[in-house]
């Protein structure tokens, strides 16, 4: 079942940047890459730092802690010390805005 | 979900920094990795030249020496700051490099990645950090040991023939999720395969090997310990503040050249996500949330040797001028905190 919720304005998010977003108890991540917006869990796989502080260079994340990096369109772990991929989420732009679908 | 674990880093020591700048900090290039490189083999291959021309004179001291040291402090620093993978935008270059510095720093890369990753969760946290080299408070006996780097060999043959025979221990186990095990013992098989390669070689009477990669590794080690022991030494263990336990240093050219500006030791942990090339610019932006540098590298070595040889004589530990932890001060005698967990 789809539950898309509005989580910002596109222009909150800096090009080949992210920023956090809260909703309901849990936290993701939402990513402006030069391949459009993504959505992913907030916290990484190896030891739950939240991604916020992290570094997007071209379509990965990179995890502020440790470094472990991620692919941002599919979650999948590239490099250690990940190795469990990120949990990702629909995402669409309507009206200048974010929807998350959070499932 | 596993309870996050209070990281040491920047939230944890109330170091803040506006996102616009640290995404500027932690833009990666593969420019600046590649000058240094080029640096680097520049300088190997004259030191090179010099150490082959003094074979055969009394020139082979200083020549080995600093040969050494060329070799050695900045092959630390190039394992460290790939293992980060902070050294140069494109990964394979990454990786490759970590494996070839790594090799001559006699650490399996993949051990290496994961050990640290408990170094900077629980960065000088007793039982969690992973990279604890000394006990504490450090005596002079302890500086000696890690001075020439000896406990340091003796844990990792240990560690590689542990490794390599899937017998990991408790401390491995700890910091290694459990589906990279594999990984490391297979890194263990190569890289002992490779050693063993080595010593072939040099038994076959290939001198080369010996002059210009381990004696050169043996004999540069005590420079690049000079670097490394500063880091937190002196300083409080089982804090969430980088501030408190961990230090930097004022360090210049040199600094960049042989230790990839890991002199700027406490902002490299509040934000190891930016790379060795952009600590000094990190400095700068957070000088006034973080203690001044200590003094230069002669000067703060001078005072930690200084202190841990009065420690050992039962005599005042407080220091002129470099940081230290209140409890680390004593007018005479100690007690015991932790032993080193590398031996």
């Amino acid at each position: 079942m789809s539950t898309w919720i509005k989580a910002c304005a596109a222009d909150e998010i800096d090009d080949e940047d992210l920023i956090r977003w809260d909703y309901d108890g849990q936290t993701f991540a939402l990513f402006n890459t030069p391949r459009g917006f993504f959505a992913t869990d907030g916290l990484c796989t190896h030891e739950d730092q939240h991604l916020e502080d992290g570094i997007v260079i071209g379509q990965v994340i990179e995890c502020p802690l440790h470094q472990g990096r991620f692919d941002i369109a599919s979650g999948k772990a590239l490099s250690a010390p990940v190795c469990v991929d990120l949990k990702t989420y629909p995402v669409k732009l309507e009206a200048g805005c974010v929807f998350v679908d959070i499932g | 979900m596993t309870p996050a674990p209070i990281a040491t880093n920047a939230a944890s020591s109330g170091v803040k920094l506006e996102r616009k700048t640290l995404r500027q900090l932690g833009k990666r290039s593969d420019v600046p990795g590649l000058i240094w490189l080029a640096h680097w083999v520049v300088f190997l291959l004259g030191g090179g030249v010099l150490l082959h021309l003094s074979v055969g004179t009394w020139w082979v001291v200083p020549a080995m020496i600093a040969y050494g040291a060329v070799l050695v402090v900045p092959t630390y620093a190039l394992s460290h700051e790939t293992s980060h993978g902070t050294a140069f935008r494109t990964r394979w270059l990454n990786d490759a490099l970590l494996w070839i510095s790594s090799f001559i720093y006699f650490e399996e890369p993949n051990h290496r990645r994961y050990a640290h990753t408990s170094h900077h969760t629980y960065t000088m946290h007793v039982g969690k950090d992973g990279q604890m080299p000394f006990a504490l408070p450090m005596t002079f006996r302890e500086w000696l040991v890690e001075l020439t780097h000896l406990g340091f060999y003796w844990y990792e043959i240990k560690l590689f023939v542990k490794n390599a025979l899937g017998r990991f221990s408790p401390l491995v186990l700890q910091y290694t999720p459990e589906d990279e095990l594999p990984k490391l013992k297979w890194g263990a098989r190569v890289y002992l395969a490779a050693y063993a390669t080595l010593l072939a070689f040099i038994a076959a009477g290939h001198v080369w090997p010996l002059l210009y990669l381990v004696l050169p590794r043996l004999v540069g080690a005590p420079v690049m310990q000079m670097f490394t022991i500063l880091q937190h030494a002196e300083l409080s263990e089982d804090t969430p503040s980088i501030l408190d336990s961990t230090r930097s240093y004022k360090g210049g050219w040199l600094s960049w050249f042989l230790y990839m500006n890991m002199n700027n030791h406490v902002e490299h942990h509040l934000y190891p996500q930016v790379p060795f090339y952009a600590l000094p610019g990190l400095q700068k932006a957070i000088e006034d949330q973080v203690p001044e540098p200590d003094p230069g590298f002669w000067r703060t070595n001078y005072e930690v040797a200084a202190v841990v040889a009065r420690r050992s004589l039962g005599l005042s530990t407080r220091a002129p001028s470099i940081r230290q932890a209140p409890h680390m001060i004593t007018e005479g005698g100690f007690t015991k905190i932790s032993e080193a967990n590398m031996r």
